[in-house]
């Protein structure tokens, strides 16, 4: 590539000498022009050929954190709000079951205190709210850190990586400005460089700027990973061992009870009442259904293996990173798919 | 520290609701599956935070109680044959469970 390019310049260099009126137009001038301008091509065509073996082995400079985090920022955000809504009603949840009972038993009181001396669901919650409280906090956390990976892959603040570049930012720069000089009668070709040494500052300013993202993404994630991890994996064995048993269960007990009240009492119901109630158990039928899925359980389990992908991304070496890049994509796809139907699910075990 | 196994207990929960929408038995069998199967939910509430003592023998027997009952619950013909027994056999189960309410270490 710099080859073609030295061959074009020579040429050039070549045409305009052999042309009157070009920028060696006077004996004595003229040289000295000449000679500085073959110096400034011989700079420009090894400051090209230094950025494009800079680019090429430093991966390119393309910022390849910022659409993967963006999205696990976002997915992130969508998960808790599914899982707050989730944690947020369990002790209605409880509530409506037990009015449930006593609603389909004439015979049964409202009250707070059972007549074996146990609270009722309207008496004591069934789950503490300070448990609730922990995970929703816990929940929380773990946002403000996809939240932070989101802001460091998004930064565009140069000024923080201005020492990196500092050097050989003020020699292109110089450059620049001698060019700018010299555009005009003194040298008509000039402002053709113009325009790509100012390009060319820039993007080695960004490839700075996006290594040094890169490292920061890096270390964020391997710092907060074990935590987010110990987190999410919590979560998980607290969808598995409680709230997913008290859900399935509550779903087959509201089915239950409304099917046997139907049976007991049908002859004394009208065809609309009769209706009424079979529509009811149609929608605890549903419900039924969508909490054997283990819906929120599954949730916490596609975030997990989201997160693990982005680990593995981040950690990887710059041969691996394509590879566990698109792993990533494909796990945030994924996640992106079993939120979007479990959050319907859940939506029906939220009372 | 030792849990009751409340994967069990969830088995047998869902069995007696089950039972009780099952036409194979009459209303009465189906009353009596619905009113143990609430029962039984109450008590998984309460024991799905519970903890126990490491080798605490209430626990475990109850623990192998839960696995009698589940197995006896899941060959339907079997409880067709003998309901009565098997209802008996899941109140001494609640009323055992009912128990260990008051020896948990504590409920997290």
């Amino acid at each position: 590539m710099t080859r073609i390019l030295y061959a074009k310049r020579k040429a050039a260099i070549r045409q305009h000498s052999s042309r009157a009126g070009g920028f060696v137009s006077t004996e004595k001038s003229g040289t000295k022009l000449a000679a500085f301008s073959n110096t400034f091509i011989a700079v420009i065509r090894h400051l090209v050929t230094t950025v494009l073996c800079v680019a090429i082995f430093a991966g390119c400079a393309v910022n390849r954190y910022q659409a993967p985090v963006s999205a696990f920022r976002d997915r992130t955000q969508q998960t808790i709000g599914v899982l707050g809504d989730f944690y947020s009603s369990r002790n209605s949840y409880e509530i409506d079951a037990y009015l449930q009972v006593v609603a389909a038993d004439s015979k049964l009181e409202v009250l707070e205190t059972d007549a074996q001396g146990q609270p009722t669901p309207l008496g004591r919650p069934v789950f503490s709210p300070a448990s609730i409280k922990a995970r929703l906090d816990a929940l929380n956390l773990v946002g403000i850190y996809a939240g932070r990976l989101y802001d460091l892959a998004n930064t565009t603040a140069p000024a923080s990586f201005q020492t990196s570049a500092t050097v050989l930012g003020d020699n292109l720069g110089s450059l620049d400005k001698t060019f700018q000089k010299l555009q005009g009668a003194a040298d008509p070709t000039a402002n053709k460089y113009i325009g790509p040494i100012s390009g060319l500052i820039g993007t080695i300013g960004q490839m700075f700027l996006e290594h040094a993202r890169d490292q920061l993404i890096k270390k964020a994630i391997a710092d907060g990973a074990p935590q987010v991890d110990s987190i999410l994996a919590q979560m998980r064995d607290d969808m598995d061992n409680i709230f997913s048993k008290e859900v399935v269960t509550g779903a087959k007990e509201r089915l239950a009870i409304l099917a046997h009240a139907y049976n007991v009492e049908r002859s004394q119901l009208t065809f609309e009442q009769r209706t009424a109630r079979l529509l009811e158990i149609k929608a605890a039928s549903a419900e039924a259904a969508a909490s054997v899925g283990s819906a929120p359980s599954n949730v916490v389990s596609s975030m997990m293996s989201a997160h693990k992908a982005l680990v593995e991304a981040a950690a990887s070496s710059d041969k691996a990173r394509p590879m566990n890049l698109a792993a990533l994509n494909s796990a945030l796809e994924a996640w992106t798919t079993q939120i979007q139907s479990l959050a319907a699910q859940v939506k029906l075990l939220i009372h | 520290m030792l849990k009751v196994d409340t994967s069990t207990l969830t088995d047998v929960i869902n069995q007696c609701f089950d039972y009780s929408m099952d036409g194979r038995f009459d209303l009465n069998q189906q009353s009596a599956f619905l009113a143990e199967g609430k029962r039984l939910r109450g008590l998984l509430l309460n024991l799905l935070s519970a903890q126990f003592d490491d080798a605490t023998p209430a626990v475990l027997k109850a623990n192998k109680q839960l696995d009698a009952v589940n197995t006896s619950l899941s060959n339907a013909t079997a409880v067709l044959a003998k309901t009565v027994q098997t209802l008996n056999e899941i109140a001494a189960l609640v009323g055992n469970l009912d128990k260990l309410l008051n020896v948990a270490a504590s409920f997290i």
